[in-house]
């Protein structure tokens, strides 16, 4: 498995899924394409939140039983448990949770 | 949601994510929604589905196909995330606009069920629990957020340390605004 490492402006630069027909394009119509798809760039959104995220702040819910089953059924792959819905009021930072 | 995209690399997997906000300008229908999350998804990929390319270069054959439909979407994204581990992030849930939740969450559901390796992520305010709950079904688990204490210290801490007046603060006044604001926020 090659490494991949998450930069600024993909949230992933990764390799292909061997599975999913890919098709050549040159880089501009990629461009073209992906812009196409979507013109939001919810990055934009995210490193806003990011910059104003106090670290250690949160760390807690990847720790409990509903984080970790959650993430930890993928290798199973099976389909229960594949949604987590983390509800709370206003304010108490829902949004932040890193 | 950084966390996330760690593990998720780990895994080889993908990630997308979508905020939803009332203060939003643009349309969030799940057509904007899924074809967000996936671009962010064709991001990922070194190379574009050929499906998605031959709809990109046909565009402008079709009338109203300026953009693909939302069936088109959610089958593609059903196809993707099938072969590919796809964690997909939904922040505010319940700001999304009222007539679509229902549709977004049938669909996110639809894809869950074909794509096992497929993970949603979501957070919003307690009101829409037994909707999600509906849609989700016995694919869903839920986790009560709540500020724990600990949090709370170290988020004032370091808003403290960024005040502007900070002639403004002395001891005492800093030491009643630990001791307070904890107290208060726990509480509720």
């Amino acid at each position: 498995m090659s490494r991949q490492h998450i930069t600024d402006d993909n949230f992933l630069d990764t390799t292909s899924s061997k599975n999913v027909r890919g098709y050549p394009v040159v880089a501009d119509e990629r461009l073209d394409i992906l812009a196409w798809l979507s013109p939001l760039e919810p990055q934009m959104r995210h490193r806003e939140i990011r910059a104003r995220r106090v670290d250690q702040v949160g760390n807690w819910l990847f720790q409990t039983e509903e984080y970790r089953n959650w993430f930890g059924s993928i290798r199973g792959g099976e389909s229960d448990g594949a949604a987590l819905f983390c509800y709370g009021g206003p304010g108490v930072g829902k949004t932040y949770l890193r | 949601m950084d966390t996330l995209c760690k593990q998720a690399v780990e895994e080889n997997a993908a990630v997308a994510c979508f905020y939803f906000s009332f203060a939003a300008k643009e349309d969030q229908s799940p057509a904007v929604v899924l074809g967000s999350v996936l671009k962010q998804v064709v991001n990922g990929l070194e190379e574009v589905p050929e499906r998605i390319v031959r709809a990109f270069r046909d565009r402008e054959k079709v009338i109203d196909g300026q953009r693909l439909m939302l069936s088109e979407i959610t089958e593609i994204l059903k196809d993707i995330s099938s072969s590919r581990c796809t964690f997909i992030f939904i922040d505010a849930l319940d700001e999304c606009p009222s007539e679509h939740l229902e549709n977004l969450l049938d669909l996110l559901n639809h894809i869950l069920q074909s794509s096992p390796g497929t993970r949603l992520f979501t957070t919003g305010r307690p009101h829409i629990l037994s909707e999600v709950e509906e849609h989700l079904g016995g694919r869903l688990a839920t986790r009560s957020i709540t500020p724990i204490k600990d949090d709370v210290m170290t988020f004032i801490r370091a808003m403290l340390q960024e005040d502007t007046m900070p002639d403004a603060m002395d001891e005492s006044l800093e030491e009643e605004i630990m001791r307070n604001i904890p107290e208060a926020i726990t509480e509720t």
